[in-house]
């Protein structure tokens, strides 16, 4: 058995002394920057980046991923307990984690988040071990066609997101598409919409929208509330999630962790797809989508699962064909390369003991994880103790230290202050900015896709019938439009069934 | 005044200082090495960590920290194909503490690409020394029935507009590369701009585009791993059998990565020398020479005139094939 065998080298690989005590530096690391909002991972990488040169290639890979995936546990905290993502991934999190915080279950949210992190690290690690090859060989099947297939599918999936009306949501994803045009567009080099500004060349950044919006424009609105309105101080009692909750995220979990490990792959997709995909994947199935934003627990199951097992399998590219699926993923083969170690596609044949002893640190990072966060959960709730007077001006500290350190740019921090305005006026007239993210994210890679696509098959629109991935894509989402334009026919059938 | 008052903190006092080193220049035994530096010195590198000026700058970071005395730090300053960072150094002081690493292939095509620049890449930046040069290798995906350059362009003869070369971006210098091999060779292949030379380069090994002009580094694996075949590379060493451009007659040999290394305008040309006497030192040290061919390049040393002139004619050549082309950036 190969495969046993290789897990077995790369766990003899993670479970040496100082790898583990690597492990544990870069799952700690992680999950502090995971914490505080704003500061993610790819800048604390790089500042980690020169220490990393005296190191042996195989413990500085396994702290470089651990900050990574830990980073991918730690955003889910703040969005829970403050409405304020710690983590760009962790944006759909406070959708319904803040809700169940509200209602007094910040414990369980913050537990089922943790467990729901922890299942979905040890699935995708299974799936890279096993899968990775085949996964590697799908991924690059998706061409500018079936990523475009895709990404439309995404796209009708973030009307879903909202709990408003569809009108309302459609023209926030028709904003976040306009937003997303900002820059130097990739197909022809022109500039549209920069007005002059260097820094807007290369688009709207993410992170100082999502900050500004969904956090800041929080803490804006929060202060206009009496603060006794803050349900969220309660006692600490129902830390362990019942049987119950259990029972119903756990489905959420299963599809949250096959959707991420999947879409986890695919080239682009960044921190934002999966968990975007896996709550709207769940309100879909939801026998009451009504409860979703109103503190539904697979709401949180479910995209955390996600954007863990997709935070692992965006390795897959990296480590089968050497080719980066994200910025992380780019920063860690500079990592590599530090090292003397050329990353390719010949990276697991001649580095054996390196890629499998990286696979197997994955599983160890993930139940070190599961063992700091559970217990830190006590205190991560009395943290809401902390009066709004000192706990406020600290988040809005950090999410500028953290937006500025993207790209070492004050643009950055004025973009994100300028969201928050925006974001608190939303707040104000009732709609919701998740959809404007997804469009956002979204928008830039649909249209260099068609385009790209387009300039292939020298205009020929049935490419995208003509591919089979594609054109099963494509009437996945016939099927969703035509169930949504008819919420009547699906109505009926519903009161039919229930009879 | 004696040696032991020279500081580089006011520019009154660096002009006196400078004006008294011209007199002193005769007395002085090392008037380079009189330019001490008081602060910590900035490297920025104007694009994303991990990439190949990032990892330059932290090879040379410390070595630099340890001839002049000072803490160096290295500064990701990405966005703008490297303009904000240029710019960046451009309108620091002009004291030789703020040092610009980058392609400087983008600050040759930047004043072509982009009409409304913030800075001007000659009159606002002084050039220290060329780093080093990181040849291209022309490949394509197994499926173009083609084994050599010659038989790559005889196929793009017959078959115009059938191929696709994928680019790291409109105005890259392996797009101007791609332009100018079409335009001299008088073949038709199709441009696909891609993000960045890594997605550019899945594409290809995908199948989506089907040529490659991309970094040697980045490109060798799949031609060993037989995914791409490998067809020809630019500079002047042989790489794993290919011949070179020149040999292979294909315009463009000295296309690639030119990594170099510049400061702010009007600072003190002693100050620069100083730093260029440096560099040289540090680019003939054996571990660093080592390390940057693990990143696919040859050390290139020289000094700050022959940087000028390199920079000069790179922005008139490209330049006139960015225009001819009707490339655009931002304009």
């Amino acid at each position: 058995m190969e495969l046993f065998d290789n897990l077995l080298m790369g766990l003899s690989t993670a479970m040496q002394l100082n790898n583990l005590g690597f492990c544990l530096i870069g799952v700690l690391i992680g999950t502090a920057i995971g914490v505080l909002p704003g500061i993610g991972p790819i800048p604390t990488i790089a500042l980690l980046l020169p220490f990393t040169f005296g190191m042996e290639p195989a413990g500085a890979m396994i702290m470089l991923a651990g900050i990574f995936y830990g980073a991918q546990y730690g955003g889910s905290t703040t969005a829970i307990l403050v409405n304020v993502p710690g983590e760009t991934s962790s944006v759909v999190t406070c959708l319904d984690g803040h809700q169940m915080a509200r209602q007094g279950r910040a414990g369980t949210a913050l537990a089922i988040a943790a467990i729901s992190s922890f299942f979905a690290g040890t699935v995708a690690t299974v799936v890279i071990a096993l899968l990775s090859v085949p996964l590697a060989a799908l991924a690059l099947k998706f061409t500018a066609v079936e990523y475009f297939s895709l990404l439309v599918l995404g796209l009708i999936a973030a009307v879903v997101l909202a709990h408003g009306s569809v009108a309302r949501s459609l023209s926030m994803v028709f904003l976040g598409l306009l937003l997303g045009l900002i820059g130097i567009d990739v197909s022809s080099g022109a500039a549209r919409m920069t007005f002059g500004v260097p820094e807007l060349s290369d688009g709207i950044d993410f992170v100082p929208v999502a900050m500004g919006m969904f956090g800041l424009a929080e803490i804006i609105a929060n202060l206009e509330r009496p603060s006794e309105r803050r349900v969220v101080s309660q006692k600490v009692r129902d830390l362990i999630p019942s049987r119950a909750d259990l029972r119903a995220a756990f489905p959420a979990m299963v599809r949250g962790t096959l959707l991420g490990s999947a879409l986890g792959v695919l080239p682009g997709g960044g921190a934002a797809l999966p968990p975007f995909s896996s709550y709207a994947l769940e309100k879909k199935l939801a026998k009451d989508p009504s409860r979703f934003g109103h503190g539904a627990i697979e709401g949180v199951a479910g995209p955390e699962a996600a954007n863990n097992a997709g935070a692992q399998t965006s390795f897959i590219p990296l480590l089968t064909l050497g080719i980066p699926a994200n910025a992380l993923m780019a920063l860690m083969i500079g990592a590599l390369m530090m090292q003397g170690i050329q990353p390719g596609p010949q990276i697991m044949r001649e580095q054996p003991q390196l890629v499998w002893g990286v696979i197997a640190s994955m599983w160890v990072g993930n139940l070190m994880l599961l063992v700091i966060n559970l217990p830190l959960i006590g205190l991560w709730v009395s943290m809401l103790k902390i009066p709004y007077r000192l706990l406020f001006p600290a988040i809005v500290l950090f999410c500028c230290i953290g937006t500025y350190g993207i790209a070492n740019s004050l643009f950055n921090v004025w973009l994100m202050l300028g969201c928050a305005a925006v974001g608190y006026l939303f707040i104000k007239v009732g709609v919701e900015p998740a959809p404007l993210l997804l469009g956002l994210v979204l928008g830039p890679q649909l249209e260099e896709n068609f385009r790209r696509a387009m300039l292939l098959s020298e205009g020929d629109f049935s490419i995208f019938l003509s591919r089979p991935i594609s054109a099963v894509l494509l009437a996945v989402v016939a099927a969703v439009l035509l169930a949504m334009l008819s919420p009547a026919i699906v109505r009926r059938r519903r009161e039919a069934l229930t009879e | 005044m004696t040696k032991a008052t020279f500081r580089l903190d006011s520019f009154s006092r660096r002009r006196a200082l400078s004006l008294g080193l011209l007199a002193l220049a005769g007395f002085a035994a090392q008037p380079a090495a009189a330019q001490n530096f008081e602060r910590p010195v900035r490297i920025v590198v104007p694009f994303a960590p991990g990439g190949t000026s990032d990892i330059l700058a932290r090879l040379i970071g410390p070595k630099l920290s340890a001839a002049i005395g000072q803490p160096v730090v290295v500064e990701n300053k990405p966005g703008a194909a490297g303009n904000l960072g240029a710019d960046a150094v451009a309108k620091a002081p002009a004291d030789g503490h703020t040092l610009l690493l980058m392609d400087v292939g983008s600050l040759a095509t930047a004043p072509s690409l982009f009409s409304d620049l913030t800075y001007d890449p000659v009159k606002d930046l002084a050039p220290v020394s060329m780093v080093m040069f990181g040849p291209y290798v022309l490949a394509v995906h197994e499926s173009v029935p083609v084994k050599t350059p010659q038989e790559l362009v005889a196929y793009a003869k017959a078959n115009p507009g059938k191929l696709a070369v994928a680019n790291a971006g409109v105005g890259a210098a392996n797009h101007i590369t791609a332009v100018s091999i079409a335009k001299e060779l008088g073949i038709q292949w199709k441009n696909v701009p891609y993000r960045g030379g890594a997605a550019a380069s899945r594409a290809v090994v995908s199948g989506e585009s089907n040529v490659i002009i991309n970094g040697s580094t980045a490109t060798l694996p799949f031609v060993s791993n037989k995914q791409l075949v490998g067809l020809a590379v630019t500079g002047e060493e042989r790489i794993a059998g290919m011949p070179t451009f020149k040999e292979a007659g294909l315009p463009g040999n000295d296309a690639g990565t030119w990594q170099g290394l510049l400061t702010t305008a009007n600072t003190p040309p002693a100050v620069v020398a100083r730093l260029n006497t440096e560099i040289g030192k540090i680019l003939q040290d054996p571990e660093i020479k080592a390390k940057i061919a693990e990143q696919g390049g040859v050390v290139k040393p020289g000094s700050p005139a022959e940087f000028s002139a390199w920079l000069k004619s790179a922005t008139d050549r490209w330049g006139g094939i960015i225009k001819e082309a009707g490339i655009k950036g931002a304009n």
